[in-house]
């Protein structure tokens, strides 16, 4: 095994290419696994905490606003839990080319923030963009009819994952109608919620019979959306990763096919101070695992350091760019073993495969030929 | 057609091994064909520097196997979640005819490799290493074996459709069915233990008396009758219910994956018991009395703790 | 004991050695006198096992070694023989004592034992300073006697040596054949390739054998 070591790093040049090239695919292919795993695994937290069913109205096939009447109805139906209508929207803050989520809660839920209809409640994201433009006790709102509406800024808020509050304001219900100029009846959809969920199906049917103009939407939709796109992201860098491999393969084969002659000149004296070939080989071989598995770890290790820690700057825009549910998720530290095993069947089987070939014709030449 | 990233990895190491398992068959032929130890002509030395190729890839093959074989039935196991139905590997396995050939010639597989290699062993060690011929003929019986492998694998993982409802292992192994399984299971436990213990023990003297073809015939029985009492009666003590007939689900971490350990016991120790030529008595014992020790503490603790038997 | 019955070995329609006998007895010190490209180098591999005979036979202490797989013939080499090359064939980028230790990796000795021997040769041989050299620093002399430590390190009882003197100048040279008689001492089988000279009068050499064109001159 030392002489193993010593070997390669008596030829570090060559073996450095192999292991950066390696250690990147490594990196690549993990950091791919990792991401696509921490963001299913946000999501499902987030999901679940979506309402069962979302019921929006439409006209023509666009979305437009519902009627608040409707949540009597529903409450009727069977298997029903709670319905609530939910009035939100997209507030376009021109000056700092951002929109903020604004949500609309009943004025008893913000009793305990000290939130009332003068002001509003913001989370750490919009309070850092708002102290930009020198808004740091009031903002001042443009509501439908064009005129200002001066509201109060009070205390942010944690939640769970980080993925809700950076660009959200939570404010009192009517307030928010005012702005956006809602009718006193009207809210942006509504949330129902159902007792046993595996009942959804059942009553999102019944909702679209009843409501044939409107559109349903049940979580599990939401989910398999997500789900769609992201595999579908995956899928496309998954192919581009096999092209990859194959490609490595065929260039590590090459690699080694081509030795140098000092190289056969090292060999052919080892055969001759009694080496024996399983000998040669087994140098070799040892030489292909250290290299392989040095760089597995190593791009495990930075794909981890820089999904979590510095959370993926690029990757990340890539995979959550159109989204607006996740769109600015912080990834949380997440130990997949199968992913680990996964990346190693990829990596450290393969590159010893792709030696296996160059490294035989190596151990079998004659040692008295490369010594003449 | 299913395709995660688990399934997909198997795949692309199913093309290496094929790749290189062919490679090396082919070489095996020239050698079976024309190998002769005395002639001095360049073909003959041609042939002796395959030979080292072909060890060396039966050797990486059994390497990758081994650890590959853990990962797939694993999974097996995460696929488990998917397939609706499916509680744990067995439904995955059943949800197609290739499920049961596949596993048990994985497992063949496995234990021929690992003869292969303890051949070669000790045949470099002796210098004019009669068994090359022999060897390389085996070797060409386990490619054949290998491809088969590799097919039905493939064949497997693309006919398994999600939108089909599987039979839970509940099913498959209980007894009340007319299939030949459950008739199998379905023998007296009385039976079943007394014909355990009796070969379990039969073993030893049997080891005493270094009689080794004997020996390894009572390992295969060995083998066979475990697996069998540990689907109809041990495996019922580790699950604590009379009804729950599975192989699989205790590689599940509800109990602790105790199953990885029982296999790898229950495996080594009769594939050592099993390697005509090689029979350790010694490391076969061993490992079958701590198979033997292990699945029997549970009934017994059972016992202890709840003063019935299920 | 060395014995070659009747070998010829051919490159193509090259004749290196012509139907050769010789025998050599247990603790001899045999020269092999002849100019470059009379065939005693190609002697002294058969003898090693790192050729084969193209006809005839070779018995090396009553082992017919002429046609053993290489599995075979690498043990046997790696026990039995000590090969000291013209070009001393050491790797320039290891250690002294990386090289000399080299033939013994294969056989995972643990390090007491590995240390021990170390010791012996590089004492024997009086390079023990120069042990953690990289041996592309070295003079001609030194790394000739690395070569000869490499060889004695798995205390074979045959030592070849090819044109040992090729490259030395007069002092070394003479070094060189002190080391020989202290060897000798050691009831070591020494066969030597030469056509220096200074080896052709020695007191301690048994045998000198002339060869011409792959023959052996009486």
């Amino acid at each position: 095994m030392d002489y193993s070591i010593s070997h390669i790093l008596r030829y570090k040049y060559k073996n450095l290419f192999t292991v950066i090239s390696l250690t990147i695919l490594t990196f690549l292919l993990s950091s791919l696994f990792l991401i696509s795993n921490s963001i299913k695994y946000e999501l499902n937290i987030v999901l679940d905490q979506l309402p069962d069913i979302i019921i929006q109205n439409q006209k023509g096939g666009i979305k437009t606003l519902v009627d608040e009447s409707l949540v009597y109805d529903i409450l009727d139906i069977n298997g029903v839990k709670d319905v609530k209508s939910r009035v939100w929207g997209y507030y376009d803050f021109k000056k700092a080319d951002v929109k903020f989520l604004l949500v609309g809660v009943e004025e008893f839920e913000l009793d305990k923030y000290d939130v009332n209809n003068t002001s509003i409640l913001v989370g750490i994201g919009v309070r850092d963009i708002l102290k930009k433009y020198y808004y740091n006790d009031y903002f001042n709102f443009i509501n439908s009819d064009g005129n200002i509406k001066k509201l109060y800024i009070k205390s942010n808020f944690d939640t769970v994952t980080k993925l809700e509050s950076n660009d959200i304001i939570v404010l009192n219900k009517d307030t928010l109608k005012n702005i956006f100029g809602f009718e006193d009846s009207e809210a942006t959809d509504i949330a129902v919620y159902v007792a046993n969920k595996s009942e959804i199906p059942t009553i999102a049917y019944k909702l679209q019979d009843k409501y044939q103009n409107m559109k349903i939407i049940t979580k599990e939709d939401i989910k398999t959306g997500y789900a769609e796109i992201f595999d579908y992201k995956s899928g496309i860098f998954l192919s581009l990763f096999i092209i990859s491999l194959f490609t490595f393969f065929v260039i590590i084969y090459d690699r080694m096919s081509g030795v140098s002659s000092e190289q056969k000149h090292e060999i052919g004296v080892l055969k001759a101070i009694g080496w024996r070939v399983q000998d040669v080989l087994k140098a070799k071989f040892y030489e292909a695992t250290i290299i392989s598995l040095s760089s597995y770890l190593i791009g495990i290790i930075l794909s981890y350091i820089y999904i979590y820690i510095f959370q993926a700057p690029l990757l990340k825009n890539i995979f959550l760019g159109s989204s607006s549910l996740l769109r600015n998720v912080d990834f949380s530290f997440v130990l997949n073993i199968d992913i680990l095993f996964i990346i190693f069947f990829l990596s450290v089987p393969i590159y010893i495969a792709a030696t296996i070939i160059p490294s035989w014709k190596l151990s079998t030449l004659d040692a008295d030929e490369v010594m003449r | 057609m299913i395709l995660t990233p688990e399934i997909l990895t198997i795949y692309i190491l199913d093309v290496i091994f094929a790749i290189f398992s062919t490679i090396a068959f082919v070489y095996s032929i020239k050698i079976v064909i024309g190998w002769d130890a005395n002639a001095t002509t360049q073909k003959q030395y041609k042939l002796e520097k395959q030979v080292y190729l072909n060890a060396t890839i039966i050797k990486f093959l059994l390497y990758i196997k081994i650890p590959l074989f853990i990962f797939f039935i694993f999974t097996l196991d995460k696929i488990s979640n998917i397939l609706p139905g499916a509680m744990c590997g067995a439904g995955v396995v059943n949800a197609t005819e290739y499920g049961v050939s596949l596993l048990l010639l994985k497992i063949l597989n496995i234990y021929i490799f690992t003869y292969w290699i303890l051949l070669d062993k000790y045949d470099l060690k002796v210098e004019e290493q009669p068994y090359i011929k022999l060897k390389f003929f085996i070797y060409i019986i386990a490619y054949i074996l290998l491809i088969t492998e590799i097919i039905y694998e493939i064949m497997m993982f693309s006919s398994i459709d999600i939108k089909d409802v599987v039979d839970c292992c509940g099913v498959i192994f209980s007894v009340t069915d007319n299939s030949y399984i459950s008739k199998l299971l379905g023998l007296p436990h009385f039976f079943q233990l007394s014909l355990f213990y009796v070969i379990y023990i039969s073993m030893f003297i049997i080891a005493k008396l270094r009689l080794q073809y004997l020996f390894s015939l009572v390992n295969l029985l060995f083998l066979i009758v475990s697996l069998i009492s540990l689907i109809s009666f041990f495996g019922t003590y580790i699950y604590q219910l009379p009804t729950h007939h599975c192989p699989f689900c205790m590689l599940q971490g509800d109990y602790y994956y105790i199953g990885y350990l029982i296999y790898f016991v229950l495996f080594v120790g009769t594939f050592y018991g099993m390697a005509i030529g090689f029979v350790r008595y010694k490391v076969s014992l061993i490992f079958n009395t701590i198979y033997v020790a292990l699945i029997s503490l549970y009934p017994i603790i059972f016992y202890i703790k709840n003063g019935v038997w299920l | 004991m060395i014995k070659f019955n009747n070998v010829t070995k051919r490159y193509g329609d090259l004749i290196a050695l012509d139907s050769i006998d010789l025998e050599f007895k247990k603790g001899e010190l045999i020269v092999l006198k002849g100019v470059s490209g009379s065939g005693k180098s190609t002697i002294l591999s058969l003898i090693a096992s790192l050729l084969k005979p193209t006809q005839g036979e070779i018995i090396v202490d009553d082992k017919k070694i002429s046609k053993l797989a290489d599995h075979f013939s690498s043990s046997f080499r790696r026990d039995n023989i000590g090969f000291i090359f013209q070009k001393y064939n050491l790797i320039k980028n290891l250690s002294v004592k990386d090289n000399i230790l080299l033939p013994l990796v294969p056989l995972n000795l643990d390090t007491l034992e590995l240390e021990n021997r170390l010791e012996i040769v590089l004492e024997m041989f009086n390079i023990s300073h120069k042990r953690d050299i990289i041996v592309k620093n070295l003079s001609g002399g030194e790394q000739q006697r690395v070569a000869i430590a490499r060889a004695n390190i798995n205390s074979p009882h045959i030592i070849l040596a090819d044109e040992p003197t090729a490259n030395l100048d007069d002092k070394l040279s003479k070094d060189f054949i002190s080391i020989l008689k202290d060897m000798k001492s050691l009831s070591k089988t020494i066969v030597v390739a030469t056509h220096d000279p200074l080896f052709f009068d020695l007191d301690f050499v048994d045998k000198i054998i002339n060869i011409k064109n792959g023959k052996l001159v009486i």
